[in-house]
């Protein structure tokens, strides 16, 4: 199978149409044992860092790890990766689209959704971080505009109703035929999807001024999403960077952390690939050219973020003034420095010298690459907040000695946990309601292939008659 | 029967240790008074109550059931009872009739008594009514503050009281001010302290300010207080803008908000733009199945 498609084409051009809709379509029509069980799961994760949060709330942060020193610890840091992550359908789905890499379409939505997902939880992680919870509508009522905070609410919030925006865009005629389909099968939920299939179909017919109408709101979001994007975990740097703090104090926070976001949102785009390419089936599709391409995307955003890792901690080395210094030692040499180099080793030397080779480009190789990659955006967002509170330009006077140490404790861990969990319980349930390719894309992109198929055994064809003819003419001049 | 006398054997035993324990784990508690006295006469006692546990150290004893009494010969009149706030201050405002003893002195004892965290404590004050008053002439060109003190006497008469140490002080926002850097006079042999007002003082757009004259936590008088306005300070013109916009202002610059108006304008507009492409999405749907 694989040797029909690889390295050149992207969707096997012999596949129907009606076979790309049967395989697209085929998950959301049976609710299994195992996806019950899973969800079970999910739902007992959840329910446990619901409790956890509601004990927080009720007994104040006090109850969690942070104190005075670190007031930001593993909420902050699960924000700035949620965030991170959100940029993987910017970048697989906006700046492939918009460059027009048809490769991309089978991959499109799962990284729309991975954006998705991870706002929901990532814009709640800062109002989990509150002790009141219910004076977040203060930052808005009293909220200064020259404020970075405020600058993340708005960019948080317009980035997310885009990123909902151009989550739902492409799936529209997809939901128009999948709403005509229910009429003639039987699927579990039968009279919610129907209501749920005709509301996001808004009335799509196929017909040719909608879809003129459609290609120019993808066509416009998909210019808007990318500057909106990068400006978000821009605006995330800025709540970093405008604060006067050893570490934080840096020109290149705002490129560094959007290239971090990409290097990290991309990798776990090729994890959620790699498991929905397996548990349905969906080798066909997403094929070893994905993974190649995409192994490649993910080789170059490290070698970028690599760059600028060198630069964010050599730099301030190389000068080692007083503040910066004690927060070098700390993270060199001292309490962080095996998170620190594990994360430099193996979240970024590791990766470069795997996917420089074409066989750690593949399926298997990237899984292992890309789940370091991804633990390691976390633990390396984690080394961003957490040490630098832990070293101010003026240490606090008169407090216990626990206060100058930080580790999350069951309450913050439990909350975090939820938020993963929740973010999972949502991609399952979208999964199971929804097709997981873009199908009209797919669709497109096959005929692409088939036209690409046809032209070349066209130009084939054409050399064949040509090299005869010649041979025709050598032949007669011979004679 | 033997089983329900050893029952309640047991429960008395509890119980009674259970009060000694509960009694035993009482507060030690101390009072700290001051008094005062305002410009219209009113008269106030202030009570701190500290609490401190074994082994620990004092510290504001807030909910303490503290009652007020007035001294009537060898009688404690109560006055009012209460409880101290979060801080572990209570005051009260004493009546105009306070009995007076034979030198004019007046009595106020205040007690912590029946409170259940609090074992009991007591404090007293003996004080004189003194008049204290303040002239000041806005039409002095020399800026004199006089001050005045003096008692009542046993046949009603205003007796001059000296050697009592006025401080003058002049009236800010948040507090008071020392009008001078030794601006404390004592009275003379007529009651009376004059004060020279230093120039060049803020006052408010007209020049006016408030001048306190204070007998401050005198053994025989506590603390009694006078005050007058006066146009002596320098004018301060109202500035027309005194939080001009800025990054660390209350308000932005405009630069920042029109740069934000115009990116994120730019951003939701075309999100409406496309919410009204949509609705004609939708709108085709009746034009495709009438056609």
């Amino acid at each position: 199978m694989s040797k029909i498609i690889y390295p050149d084409s992207h969707i096997p051009a012999e596949l129907s149409e009606e076979v790309i809709r049967e395989d697209s379509m085929r998950p959301t029509m049976k609710w299994g044992r195992s996806t019950q069980l899973w969800l079970g799961f999910l739902f007992m994760v959840f329910g446990w860092g619901l409790y956890a949060y509601i004990h927080q709330l009720r007994h104040g942060l006090g109850e969690t790890a942070m104190r005075n020193y670190v007031s930001w610890g593993l909420y902050i840091s699960t924000f700035v990766f949620f965030i991170g992550i959100s940029h993987s359908g910017t970048l697989v789905s906006a700046i492939l689209r918009i460059t027009k890499q048809d490769w991309r379409m089978p991959i499109t939505r799962i990284a729309e959704l991975m954006t998705f997902v991870s706002l929901c939880f990532g814009g709640l992680m800062p109002i989990i971080d509150l002790g009141r919870a219910d004076r977040i509508a203060n930052l808005v009522i009293f909220g200064r505009v020259q404020s970075p905070l405020m600058w993340d609410v708005m960019s948080i919030v317009t980035y997310f109703t885009g990123s909902t925006i151009f989550l739902w865009l492409p799936m529209i005629p997809d939901m128009g035929l999948m709403r005509d389909r229910l009429t003639v099968v039987d699927t579990p939920f039968k009279k919610f999807k129907k209501w749920l299939y005709k509301t996001l179909a808004i009335g799509w017919t196929g017909s040719k001024s909608q879809w003129k109408r459609l290609e120019l709101v993808m066509t416009i979001m998909t210019i808007i999403i990318i500057p909106v994007a990068v400006s978000v975990h821009t605006v995330v740097s800025y709540i970093f960077a405008m604060t006067l703090r050893p570490g934080w104090n840096s020109t290149i926070f705002g490129p560094y952390f959007v290239a971090g976001a990409l290097y990290s949102g991309s990798a776990v785009v090729i994890l959620a690939m790699v498991i929905f390419r397996k548990l349905y089936h969906l080798e066909k599709y997403i094929t070893y050219r994905h993974f190649d391409l995409m192994g490649r995307v993910v080789l170059s955003l490290t070698l970028i973020y690599g760059y600028l890792n060198l630069n964010e901690y050599w730099i301030p080395a190389y000068k080692m003034a007083t503040s910066e210094g004690h927060l070098l030692h700390d993270l060199f040499s001292g309490s962080y420095s095996t998170a620190f180099w594990l994360c430099q080793f193996g979240t970024v030397l590791f990766p470069i010298v795997v996917m420089c080779f074409p066989k750690g480009r593949t399926p298997g190789a990237l899984t292992v690459v890309c789940i370091f990659i991804a633990i390691g955006a976390w633990v390396k967002r984690y080394l961003i907040v957490v040490p630098t509170l832990l070293h101010p330009f003026l240490p606090i006077q008169d407090v216990p000695l626990t206060w100058s140490q930080y580790f999350p404790n069951w309450v913050e861990w439990s909350v975090t946990m939820a938020a993963f969990s929740g973010m999972v319980i949502i991609v399952t349930l979208y999964a199971k309601f929804f097709p997981m390719m873009s199908m009209w894309e797919v669709v497109h992109g096959a005929h692409i292939e088939e036209s690409k198929r046809v032209a070349f055994e066209k130009v084939e064809h054409a050399e064949e008659i040509n090299e005869a003819k010649t041979n025709h003419k050598k032949a007669t001049v011979v004679g | 029967m033997n089983n329900m006398k050893i029952t309640r054997i047991t429960l008395a035993a509890v119980l009674f240790c259970g009060v000694s324990f509960a009694q035993a784990q009482k507060a030690e508690s101390s009072l700290q008074l001051s008094f005062s006295k305002q410009t219209d006469n009113s008269k106030t006692i202030s009570a701190l109550v500290m609490g401190k546990k074994s082994g620990e150290k004092f510290k504001p004893a807030s909910n303490a059931h503290i009652s007020f009494y007035a001294q009537k010969e060898k009688e404690l009149v109560l006055l009012s009872k209460t409880v101290s706030d979060d801080r572990g201050k209570a005051t009260l405002t004493l009546p105009k009739d306070l009995p007076l003893d034979a030198d004019h002195f007046f009595g106020i004892t205040v007690k912590v008594e029946n409170d259940d965290t609090f074992e009991n404590s007591e404090e007293k004050l003996k004080l004189k009514d003194v008049n204290l008053s303040l002239k000041l002439n806005p039409h002095d060109t020399a800026r004199v503050a006089t001050a005045t003190v003096t008692e009542i006497t046993d046949e009603g008469t205003e007796k001059a009281v000296k050697d009592v140490s006025i401080n003058f002080y002049v009236q800010r926002l948040f507090g008071k001010m020392p009008a001078a850097e030794d601006h404390t006079v004592k009275t003379d042999e007529k009651g009376i302290a004059v004060f020279s007002f230093p120039k060049g003082i803020p006052g408010d757009t007209a020049g006016s300010m408030t001048v306190l004259a204070m007998i401050e936590d005198n053994d025989s008088y506590g603390t009694v207080e006078s005050k007058s306005s006066t146009n002596w300070g320098v004018v301060v013109p109202l500035e027309k803008d005194p939080f001009p916009r800025a990054i660390w202002g209350a308000k932005a610059q405009w630069g920042m908000i029109i740069t934000l108006t115009i990116l994120y304008g730019g951003v939701w507009s075309s999100y409406i733009f496309m919410a009204f492409q949509l609705r004609k999405i939708k709108k085709e749907e009746n034009l495709t199945t009438n056609n």
